[in-house]
């Protein structure tokens, strides 16, 4: 019961690193896909602008918002719309079952992502930065007095 | 803001939805060692002491407790460190790179196994239906009101 509050208490926090990690591993694929680093034999035919391209750049830029946690809801939730969008155009016509379809990944981030999108960035993300920001201006006294 | 504030009190229940859906796809891989559903044929005759069915049965076990949400947390920790064996020893020595070495989808397990250490099962859980409190995701900050 206990250890069950203490985890609690740490949520917040791990919600951040959660966001973060997942953000790196987007960014991962985004940087494959465009800049061909990490070379991947798959990605080596990849063009900006073709369905790899596309996602790809999905990928880069929200990604990278997703570990700054910079609008980490909108992004999160267009990143689990992508993820749909990929197990189902290039997985799940091999095979009904994601063990032999290759698309546990897929899934996972899916999942992930739609969490995210409805928990947020939790404390450690540009979007808390900017929330305190903009409610605490109005609040100080010795702002509005000058 | 508003609209901030409705997801938020959603966060709880797409939780427990995601644990679900989490579950399932790890719970494959212990389906296809023991069961040979889906058959692989990498998993045939396997002996039963080898390193990839003994993880079979810690990803069987811990696999259904955190499906059903029992213990949630405990099942969670166990299937975090489990995944984190499973980069170092399957992947890392095959390269740096997560994309080259096939580790991603075990890190993502990995992270995502270790938040829900964290932060329990959800509402929708059997830790949620013994006690509420075990399964509360939102104990601190404002959020609270709005996640009820």
């Amino acid at each position: 019961m206990n250890i069950d509050r203490i985890a609690a208490a740490c949520q917040p926090y791990l919600l951040s690193l959660f966001r973060f990690v997942t953000g790196l591993l987007f960014f991962q694929f985004g940087v494959a896909k465009l800049f061909k680093f990490p070379a991947v034999p798959m990605f080596e035919d990849v063009t900006p602008l073709s369905l790899f391209g596309i996602a790809g750049m999905f990928e880069l830029v929200l990604g990278g918002m997703l570990m700054l946690g910079l609008f980490t809801r909108p992004a999160a939730f267009i990143l689990s719309g992508e993820m749909a969008f990929a197990y189902f155009i290039e997985h799940f016509p091999n095979s009904f079952f994601p063990l032999l379809n290759e698309g546990t990944l897929a899934i996972e981030f899916c999942f992930a992502c739609l969490y995210l999108a409805s928990a947020g960035g939790g404390p450690l993300s540009l979007d808390a930065l900017l929330r305190a920001r903009t409610t605490r201006q109005p609040e100080t006294p010795s702002q509005s007095r000058r | 803001m508003d609209f901030d504030y409705r997801l938020a009190a959603w966060a709880p229940r797409v939780l427990s939805i995601a644990r679900i859906a989490i579950a399932l796809t790890l719970l494959q891989h212990p389906a296809a060692k023991f069961f040979g559903i889906p058959y692989v044929p990498f998993f045939d005759n396997l002996p039963i002491s080898s390193i990839y069915m003994v993880a079979g049965a810690i990803e069987l076990i811990a696999g259904i407790a955190f499906l059903v949400g029992f213990y949630t947390r405990a099942a969670a920790f166990v299937l975090s460190g489990h995944l984190a064996f499973v980069y170092f020893i399957g992947h890392a020595p095959k390269g740096f790179y997560p994309l080259l070495n096939g580790g991603e989808s075990a890190v993502v397990f990995c992270f995502v196994f270790l938040y829900f250490a964290f932060a329990g099962g959800g509402p929708w859980s059997l830790d949620g239906v013994r006690s509420p409190e075990g399964a509360d995701t939102m104990p601190q900050g404002t959020d609270r009101a709005h996640a009820a």
